[in-house]
């Protein structure tokens, strides 16, 4: 195994902790450890390292001096460490972006200590104003999140995407979370005597039941990183895509993709509610077609031929 | 020797050298003055090679330049102001707020913790996760380009585009880049994770971005005005329970009329017919293009192509 990740990680680290304690002389182990996020023992193997590093000819005056005295530490002639390390395109990246998002969340503070800082970090940042970051709008986000923090069991009237269905249940919120830009609530639904994972911009309206339910889980459980878990069960189906309808494999998740030799692409993907599926082949139009399985074939033409009689009934205003 | 400590002190004191260092210093003079590299020419040379892409790796701007003015020989150095990060003045409340979002948002992958790091640590409490951004590849060489005001040049959708980058906006789960396009003198938004290649930057401040340009206010927001066609003036009806909420994510303007059955008919202004029968479609059952005749008939006629295959004879 190379030593070299391990050590560039260290570097970093040791070039970000030097700068900090030569500003805050006398600082103890533990509290440099716990701002800087690792143990006191790797602080004190890293601290170790410092006395040998300096200028030539290394000789005491040019080498860092590190003294802990009762867990404090002091260092001296490190001067040209005296600041960190500007922040990497990335770095800088990351911490505008957690910034503007949490200033879009609704209720968020635009004149408070996060604004604040992103107004200082301006200089380093190239001016936060330039990036954006919009959460989708859903109008039942706060009594949500209202419900999810006070563990309030909710009747909910949620619109069923997938199945084209309005439909109403009891859920106890868990927890409300944004990911791939959408408002989620992941409860327990006690209508589908189950865990669900509702998207709050579907959500119609939110009832108060003045039921209290046990919060199963530390507030602090991370957001799932995949939305979308397909049963054994479930319909797969197989579309030959017309190459120009590849925007589909970027939008929804699939199973398998080939290309053919014609450049069209066959794909498979799980449609276990008809409405979902029929929403995709009409706006696929002539760019994709079912071919597996027998019975899921016709759906397309089938429900183009239904919303077709809606044109037909009206008398059309062309001649 | 070749121990992880051996080459962590060897590269601290390298950067220390490199930082200190009045003028540009060659290789031999590198490995004279730190310790810890091999004897032999081809072996200190390979060695110092790791140390530098080590120390880029990680962010430490080491500059190659010549020696003496008109001189042929050249040597390395890290300029102060090129390597520090500016005073920021940061006061605690504001570090505890700058934790509390780097650890509501993240980042798929995001380096936001090691910002935090060395603008003072981490102060306070973290925060429950609440949202998450998706990563694509090419977002830091876009903000890097956008933060130096330089021009950026990406290969996307098989053509090599350039863009002055005034801004970046997160909308409906993606990553734009958006700026002004001097191939096509116009404001254009490029989806980053379309950009299929290395971002390469242009020198720093090669342009101004204008004062209080929005990043959000500049990109259209609804498909059917992603375009660039004669534009028309759509009228939809939706019916209820439907209509309320389509309205409603429209906006108020959009409504042309309200039926008493609870329906509504929409005004859309479209400049790009394929998404807005894309939208008028994923309403299903719920919604009917009443207008102009031209829109109407284009509906009619995709459906009708639709619904003839599968059917025997029909026009496939």
């Amino acid at each position: 195994m190379s030593p070299r990740p391990d050590a560039a990680a260290r570097l970093r680290r040791l070039l970000t902790v030097i700068p900090w304690i030569v500003d805050h002389q006398g600082s103890a182990l533990s509290e440099i450890a716990a701002r800087f996020g690792m143990s006191v023992p790797e602080l004190e193997r890293d601290l170790e390292l410092v006395p040998f590093c300096g200028l030539p000819p290394y000789s005491p005056d040019r080498l860092i001096d590190c003294e802990i005295v009762d867990g404090r530490v002091f260092l001296r002639f490190a001067e040209y460490f005296a600041r960190p390390l500007r922040l990497t395109p990335s770095e800088g990246f990351a911490l505008l972006a957690a910034g503007r998002g949490l200033l879009a969340v609704p209720g968020a503070d635009p004149g408070g200590s996060l604004a604040r800082a992103l107004d200082k970090l301006a200089g380093v940042l190239g001016g936060a104003d330039g990036m954006a970051v919009e959460w989708a709008p859903a109008r039942f986000l706060e009594p949500l999140r209202q419900a999810a923090a006070a563990a309030e069991r909710v009747e909910i009237d949620y619109y069923a995407f997938g199945r084209d269905a309005l439909t109403t249940r009891r859920i106890d919120p868990h927890a409300v979370f944004a990911a791939a830009g959408q408002w989620y609530v992941d409860a327990w639904c006690h209508r589908a005597g189950d865990e669900r994972l509702f998207r709050v911009d579907r959500v119609r309206d939110v009832r108060p039941t003045g039921e209290h339910f046990e919060a199963a889980r530390p507030a602090t459980a991370a957001a799932p990183t995949s939305l979308f878990h397909p049963g054994a069960d479930d319909l797969r189906v197989t579309l030959c895509l017309a190459p120009e309808a590849g925007w589909v494999v970027e939008t929804y998740p699939t199973e398998s993709v080939e290309v053919e030799p014609d450049g069209r692409l066959r794909v498979v993907l799980v449609a276990s509610e008809r409405p979902w599926l029929e929403r995709l082949l009409l706006r696929l139009g002539p760019a994709g077609e079912v071919v597996a399985p027998d019975e899921a074939r016709a759906a397309g033409p089938s429900a183009a031929k239904r919303l077709l009689a809606r044109y037909v009934g009206v008398s059309p205003p062309c001649p | 020797m070749g121990s992880v400590a051996d080459r962590l002190e060897r590269l601290t004191n390298l950067v220390a050298v490199l930082l200190d260092t009045r003028r540009a210093l060659t290789v031999e003079e590198i490995v004279e003055r730190v310790p810890g590299y091999p004897e032999d020419r081809d072996s200190y040379r390979r060695q110092f090679e790791r140390d530098k892409a080590t120390l880029r790796e990680i962010g430490v701007p080491i500059s190659l330049e010549a020696l003496y003015a008109f001189d042929q020989e050249s040597g390395y150095r890290i300029h102060r102001s090129d390597y520090e990060l500016p005073a920021l003045d940061l006061a605690e409340d504001e570090r505890v707020a700058l934790h509390l979002a780097v650890t509501a948002v993240s980042l798929e992958g995001g380096e936001g913790r090691s910002a935090l790091l060395k603008l003072g640590g981490l102060v306070g409490d973290p925060a429950a996760p609440l949202a998450a951004l998706p990563s694509v590849p090419a977002l830091p060489a876009l903000f890097d380009a956008y933060r130096r005001r330089a021009r950026a040049s990406f290969p996307f959708r098989g053509e090599e585009r350039r863009l002055d980058l005034y801004g970046i906006l997160f909308r409906n789960g993606h990553w734009y880049a958006v700026g002004h396009d001097p191939d096509r003198d116009a404001t254009r938004a490029f989806r980053a994770d379309r950009i299929d290649g290395p971002v390469v930057l242009g020198p720093a401040g090669t342009f101004e971005r204008p004062d209080g340009f929005d990043p959000a206010a500049a990109v259209r927001d609804d498909p059917w005005q992603f375009g660039d066609e004669q534009p028309v003036t759509a009228e939809v009806l939706v019916h209820p329970p439907q209509a309320g909420w389509v309205a409603a994510d429209l906006g108020e303007e959009a409504v042309a009329e309200r039926r008493d059955d609870g329906s509504v008919v929409l005004r859309m202004a479209v400049t790009n017919r394929d998404a807005f029968r894309a939208f008028v479609l994923g309403l299903l059952d719920h919604a009917e293009v009443l207008g102009p005749p031209m829109l109407r008939d284009e509906m009619v006629a995709f459906l009708k192509q639709l619904a003839a295959r599968g059917v025997p004879g029909g026009d496939r």
